[in-house]
């Protein structure tokens, strides 16, 4: 423990003074004579003496994980252990409550029986792969139409228009609303005796049409009003990403003969690859959430019929249904999608060196 | 290939309630193949009329032609121009190939492998073929100059337009790039505008240079025309390093009287002067002459205030009055042999000889009078 003690003195005093050691990573540096005062370090003051263990030990991790890596750990083993306990630790936690058969109003799950009854249960379940399947289409579909109409949006008010701050405001505002005020302004516009939705329709003589009530329609509403909500926030991140493009590859591109079109297709629209795939992580992510804009809508567990996403038929199965089990099955599975979004995209950013 | 005219072009910019004139009534004609040099200082409008001929500015009045085609209103993409920017504006995403290959893809119906053929050739010719398939992000400043290079030639344009395409190479690369563009520009015979606000670029590259001030032209003539007859005093000013020496003076009898020396002159330069008074006398350093001894009108006894030698030459700052403050005091700039032995505090005798100097009008600033192209070709001869 002294010894140990002895480091974390000696990093502390490393970071007080201006010390030449300091981050060349260097073991075999311990014993040079210190260039502030003719400190010499603990090896040398007791010559003859072998490293302990701790130290050797210690060496060893440093040598591993870089320099400083115990000595900076009061800084990050905090926050370390909170995310640890109570994202990783819960996900664990979750996971094992899936491997039981805990159910209805049993005190505790029981943990000395442990299978994968839960995930064969899901796979026969023709509602949890109903609702598989339209998570994965309100992913897909809500992700590709709202940067597309994000894209749009900002090549539109990057053409130097007027009131562009204006615009880009009013694009962003939905952002800023929460689920529960945007699921209540589409019920209303989707209402279907006097929404404006069927009265819009209902000037060119179509309609009315039961928005929330036709399964083969309701999940296309439910992506149309997030949508609604998201592409404020893609327009953002085009924007920011044609900001970044210098004007003279627009003129480049129009003195080598290209339209406007072929322009933005072939020489804009290629440039965006960050921002796209930036973009589109948030926007599965916020894709993934949907579960509260749909229990806004119905004001309850069970979304209008063709609507039910995994969200809400886990949050249904464990609350309402009290199958704790496989409820955090479900959840499982949901995470598993999660992580199937990010995971590339981390290893994408990894390897451009943006981590 | 043909002529590019450019007739009484004017822009304005609007900003706010004020109209800004960025290039005013300029009116030049370009001759099929000649490569014309537009220099000037910054915010001259060299670039604005640049980019008036590739069409991404619009033009507020004038016309400008290209053979017998009035292009003022024919979109970029349609006026068989290729442009050199001057940060290249290669397309990252793409591989040097492919930006090569844009151009002809986009304003031709060539078919695939006739423009792969093209753009071998011309990588050829830029001695680039290794190149090809990199990303501009690989390649160094001088191989995307060159990629930006091809990008234009391959297109085969009837005007090539380059705006400062070297501004952004180190120095020794530049003069290597100047001289191949001359090269290239000869062989390939195509009328060339090139903007640059260096000018070393101006006086050795063009056929001919165009200076602009203030969006106004003030000269267009053959680089030593510009050099040895100046227009106006802004040319003489722009043009050589270190740059022209100025003193005012008036005119009095047979005398230029300045602040600090008398300067007789003869009845010839006397006639070119008419009645003006006020005059502004130059003299370029190179043509002052340190001699022995004081003999004559034109010779002056002087101080040495600072020497900078550059290894071929030494410029010298001349001091008429050694006791003035070295601030305010006329200073006359020479250029000296560099294996002449001068040091600082030094009393010399200075000769500005009466053929190579300069009058200009004070006001206008416009040339009365100028040393004349033979003399100045005959003291080179001499020397």
């Amino acid at each position: 423990m002294s010894n140990f003690y002895q480091r974390v003195r000696r990093a502390i005093n490393l970071s007080a003074s201006d010390d030449q050691r300091v981050g060349d990573g260097d073991e075999g540096g311990r014993d040079a004579v210190r260039t502030d005062g003719g400190v010499v370090s603990e090896d040398s003051r007791n010559p003859g003496s072998e490293p302990g263990v701790l130290d050797r030990l210690a060496a060893g991790i440093d040598g591993r994980l870089g320099s400083d890596f115990l000595e900076s750990s009061i800084f990050w083993i905090p926050p370390f252990l909170l995310m640890g306990l109570f994202v990783y630790g819960a996900v664990i936690w979750n996971f094992l409550i899936s491997l039981t058969d805990y159910q209805r109003f049993a005190n505790a799950p029981d943990y000395s029986n442990l299978d994968f009854e839960m995930y064969t249960r899901a796979l026969a379940d023709s509602g949890f792969i109903d609702a598989a399947v339209n998570t994965f289409i309100l992913l897909v579909a809500f992700t590709a139409g709202t940067l597309a109409v994000g894209l749009i949006l900002a090549i539109l008010i990057d053409r130097g228009i007027r009131f562009e701050n204006s615009f880009r405001t009013i694009y962003l505002l939905p952002m800023s609303l929460s689920f529960v005020v945007t699921a209540q302004f589409w019920l209303w516009i989707y209402n279907f005796n006097n929404g404006i939705a069927n009265r819009v329709i209902g000037v060119f003589g179509l309609g009315p049409i039961s928005w929330l009530g036709d399964q083969n329609i309701v999940l296309w509403a439910v992506i149309f009003a997030l949508m609604w909500q998201f592409s404020g926030y893609a327009m953002v991140v085009y924007l920011a990403g044609l900001r970044a493009i210098p004007d003279e590859h627009y003129e480049a591109a129009k003195v080598d003969g290209a339209s406007t079109l072929k322009m933005y297709w072939r020489v804009i629209i290629p440039q965006l690859k960050g921002a796209t795939i930036s973009a589109a992580v948030v926007l599965m992510v916020f894709g993934m959430k949907a579960f509260d804009f749909l229990y806004s809508l119905v004001g309850g567990y069970r979304p209008p019929n063709g609507a039910d996403i995994l969200a809400t038929k886990m949050v249904r199965e464990a609350y309402a249904n009290l199958n704790w089990a496989y409820g955090a099955a479900i959840a499982i599975v949901l995470f598993a999608m999660a992580l199937g979004v990010i995971g590339p995209y981390l290893v994408y950013e990894f390897r451009r060196n943006n981590l | 290939m043909a002529t590019l005219e450019l007739d009484s072009i004017t822009k304005t910019f609007q900003d706010g309630d004020d109209e800004i004139v960025a290039v005013d009534d300029i009116s030049m004609s370009i001759d099929d193949g000649e490569f014309l040099v537009v220099v000037g200082p910054s915010g001259c409008g060299k670039s604005t009329t640049l980019r008036m001929i590739a069409g991404l500015e619009t033009i507020t009045s004038g016309t400008i032609s290209l053979g017998d085609r009035v292009i003022n209103d024919v979109p970029s993409q349609e006026r068989d121009i290729a442009m050199v920017f001057q940060s290249y504006a290669l397309y990252p995403h793409m591989t040097v190939r492919q930006n090569m290959s844009f151009g002809l893809e986009e304003s031709t119906d060539l078919p695939d492998d006739e423009i792969s053929r093209m753009v071998s050739e011309t990588a050829d010719l830029l001695d680039i073929p290794s190149l090809l398939d990199r990303k501009p992000s690989d390649l160094s400043g001088g191989q995307q100059q060159r990629v930006a290079l091809g990008r234009a030639i391959v297109r085969d344009p009837e005007v090539f337009l380059m705006d400062e395409p070297l501004s952004n190479l180190d120095a020794k690369l530049r003069a290597q790039m100047r001289t191949e563009l001359q090269r290239l520009q000869d062989d390939l015979g195509v009328t060339t505008v090139y903007v640059t606000h260096d000018q070393t670029e101006a006086m050795t590259m063009g056929d001919r240079i165009a200076i602009l001030d203030g969006g106004e032209l003030q000269q267009i003539a053959t680089p030593l025309e510009c050099y040895h007859e100046p227009a106006n005093q802004f040319v003489a000013s722009f043009l050589g390093e270190p740059s022209m020496n100025f003193f005012d003076v008036t005119l009095e009898g047979d005398r230029l009287v300045g602040d600090a020396f008398e300067y007789p002159v003869g009845a010839e330069i006397r006639d070119d002067v008419g009645d003006v008074t006020d005059l502004v006398l130059g003299i370029r350093p190179e043509s002052v002459e340190l001699v022995e001894a004081a003999g004559g009108d034109h010779d002056f006894e002087m101080t040495v205030d600072v020497v900078e030698p550059m290894g071929d030459e030494n410029t010298l700052y001349l001091q008429f009055d050694p006791d003035a403050d070295s601030e305010g005091a006329a200073t006359l700039v020479a250029t000296t042999d560099g294996l002449t032995p001068v040091s600082s505090g030094e009393a010399v005798v200075a000769r500005i000889p009466e053929e190579a100097i300069h009058l200009f009008d004070r006001n206008t600033g416009e040339a009365l009078h100028n040393r004349s192209m033979e003399e100045a070709a005959q003291q080179i001869d001499l020397s």
